[in-house]
């Protein structure tokens, strides 16, 4: 029967044999991290930027590398996923976002501010994490590409990346997006090239008290959303 | 209660109950805005009411340790404690501190980093404290005559608990160090040195609730922390997936934490084989029921529930959803949070010589609180399945997700509501035992 004393000699002899092994791989990952995330372009904007992060406490509502609360969109892939334009007039100013929906404090940041946070996120997006996020594997709604494949309507145009990463945030189309605005399946038919393009300049003017924010578009992305939104008709589905 | 100064305890005990109130406050907080109802965001935003959350709940748990361990020591030991003003003091720094951080989490004043958001010059402060809390319990240790395992396992593992904090200090400019050090305190402790203090804890309660031979129930102590180190340490590793550190990882915390319920299964046949052995039937049947209960649930939050998602396959799908939250209400339940009450539920009667322990209330405080975390977890975990599923794996934009889901917040806050009504009955039996009483000292208060 095991005795008190190689209870313990178990116990001291485990604990350092871990111990010991966890120390060294410590030292051979300080080694690699470096590389692994690119921390050559850690610029100091970008260092200001995980300041902020931290200050802020934006882990408290945000997931970031898969770690933080479960309040608020993971942001590992912020910037490929939205691109600097969204996440500028997001942080500017979050309640016009996002309307009526869960609310992010509205920090007030200066643009160098902004710009700082951009850079850490683009900073963190570059990061090799051993294939986190993962990219989704299950059902219709999981590919942007397949979509519109076999429709009967050709399409002839394909969505602007200003649709990808802006419009797509509150619009669904062909049941991908979010909830916050009404699905843009067959605007096309609705709306004409002229209307779409006042709308998008400026939606407030087009219909006072709407609660779709004006957006940070350029008049090249405008002409492309529009050309594409008009082209989105009814029996395109 | 052999010995005077271990009243001392009852004051840390005391601070514990109010904490883990406030806590379920912001709890219920951060529920209804889950459901929606986020009327009180202008003055406590999510993010805050998160941070109370959690730092209430390490503080609690520390100031039960720190109660344990002025409880415990001295009758491990055969002496008084080296010093109870100054216990008193450091329970008093230590609120102190507490509180400002609690305060400067709703005025924006905080650290950002996930279960560390104390801000820096609170931390150092911090670090006296405990430093001035080992400093008592290391001179008691040190100048007894009797040393046993149970003192030694304990001191050890707050004294590895101190020193594990800092870490958490290292300044570093990349995210991934950060986390990588970050690990180092959070990790290390709840599933490393503070599983120390908790088997020291539980083989204090074994050997006074069951009788058994204390070489008995020492030896094993020595086995299940010895399997703890084993997979703790290095299971680490499973935080190390996916932050951008190595490609290794993945195996070695694989491969370590999948040991990691072994340490929570002994502990819990351990306390299961001790209590049935035990020929002794100890008047504190509640203490008893919070032991054995400990060990269960710590096996089902920590041991299963963690293995659950521990495994990198799983865990690349799990990472950073509401799985992480299902894990760990339970897993801090079963294995923190019940063993502090189990002690609390031992010393209490015998600090203040009322003998309640065993009242309705008790009872009942004891059964609906752990129904009412049961029912809570299973909430968290059809919430955090759905939305791996509707989010990671189908693809689904986030809010609308959050919005499929709100029916399980909704079922949280029931089984939440019955868990408060649990702990409110545990509070109040813990007000009506009254403060420590010089009569109960001297005496072995459970011989009647």
């Amino acid at each position: 029967m095991l005795s008190k004393s190689s209870a313990k000699l178990f116990f001291l002899v485990g604990t350092g044999l871990c111990v010991g092994t966890f120390l060294l791989l410590t030292i051979d990952t300080i080694r690699r991290v470096p590389e692994q995330t690119n921390q050559q372009n850690l610029s100091e904007s970008a260092i200001r930027g995980k300041h902020l992060w931290e200050t802020n406490n934006c882990m408290g509502c945000h997931t970031i590398l898969g770690e933080g609360a479960y309040y608020a969109p993971e942001l590992t892939k912020v910037y490929e996923r939205r691109g600097p334009k969204f996440i500028a007039a997001m942080l500017k100013d979050p309640y016009a976002m996002y309307p009526g929906q869960r609310k992010m404090v509205r920090y007030d940041f200066s643009d160098s501010d902004i710009q700082d946070l951009t850079a850490f996120m683009k900073w963190i997006g570059e990061m090799d994490l051993n294939g986190f996020p993962p990219k989704p594997n299950i059902g219709q709604i999981a590919t942007i590409e397949g979509v519109g494949a076999g429709t009967g309507v050709a399409q002839t145009i394909d969505r602007p990346i200003a649709f990808n990463q802006m419009c797509i945030v509150c619009h669904k189309l062909r049941g991908q997006g979010g909830d916050v605005g009404p699905a843009l399946d067959g605007v096309g038919s609705r709306l004409d090239r002229d209307y779409i393009v006042r709308w998008l300049h400026d939606p407030q003017a087009v219909k006072p008290g709407t609660l779709m924010p004006k957006l940070p578009l350029s008049e090249e992305e405008i002409v492309e959303l529009s050309a594409f939104l008009s082209q989105l008709k009814e029996d395109a589905k | 209660m052999k010995y005077k100064s271990q009243a001392v305890a009852y004051y840390f005990f005391a601070v514990c109950m109010l904490l883990l109130a406030l806590q379920i406050v912001y709890g219920f907080i951060m529920g209804f805005a889950h459901l929606g109802f986020d009327g009180l965001h202008e003055w406590i935003p999510f993010n805050a009411a998160r941070a109370v959350h959690t730092n209430l709940l390490v503080m609690w748990m520390l100031s039960g340790f720190m109660g344990a361990a002025y409880y415990i020591i001295p009758e491990e030991c055969e002496r008084e404690l080296v010093s109870t003003k100054l216990a008193l003091l450091q329970l008093g720094a230590f609120v102190a501190v507490g509180v400002t951080a609690v305060i400067g989490f709703h005025f924006n004043w905080w650290e950002g980093r996930k279960f560390l958001e104390i801000p820096r010059p609170l931390d150092y402060l911090v670090v006296v404290d405990v430093l001035l809390f080992i400093y008592l319990i290391g001179r008691t240790v040190w100048q007894a005559k009797r040393h046993t395992t149970t003192s030694i396992v304990l001191f050890f593992g707050l004294l590895c608990a101190a020193l594990l904090y800092i870490p958490g200090m290292i300044d570093t400019s990349s995210q991934t160090m950060d986390s990588y050090w970050r690990w180092w305190v959070v990790h290390l402790w709840v599933e490393g040195v503070w599983e120390l203090i908790m088997g020291a804890i539980l083989s204090y309660l074994l050997i006074k609730l069951t009788g058994v031979d204390r070489e008995i129930i020492e030896k094993w102590l020595y086995v299940i922390v010895g399997f703890t180190f084993l997979s703790g340490i290095l299971g680490t590793g499973h935080h190390y997936y996916f932050i951008g550190t190595p490609k290794y990882w993945l195996w070695i915390g694989g491969a370590f934490s999948a040991l990691e319920p072994l340490a929570f299964l002994g502990m819990a046949i351990y306390a299961i084989a001790m209590a049935k052995r035990g020929g002794r039937s100890h008047p504190n049947k509640t203490a008893l029921s919070w032991t054995i209960g400990c060990s269960i649930l710590s096996f089902v939050g920590a041991g299963f529930l963690g293995f659950a998602h521990t495994l990198p396959q799983v865990n690349l799908w799990t990472h950073g959803t509401l799985v992480t939250a299902m894990h760990g209400h339970m897993a801090f339940w079963g294995a923190y949070a019940m063993i502090i009450l189990a002690i609390i539920t031992y010393s209490v009667p015998a600090m203040t010589g009322r003998k309640l322990h065993d009242s309705g209330m008790n009872i009942f405080a004891f059964w609906t609180s752990n129904i009412g975390m049961i029912c809570m977890t299973l909430a968290f975990a059809v919430a955090g399945i759905s939305q791996v599923y509707l989010e990671r794996k189908m693809g689904m934009d986030f809010l609308s997700v959050q919005k499929e889901i709100e029916v399980h917040f909704l079922g949280l806050i029931l089984a939440a509501s019955l868990f408060t009504l649990g702990i409110g009955a545990f509070i109040w039996n813990f007000i009506r035992y009254g403060l420590p009483h010089a009569e109960a000292q001297g005496s072995d208060s459970y011989k009647n």
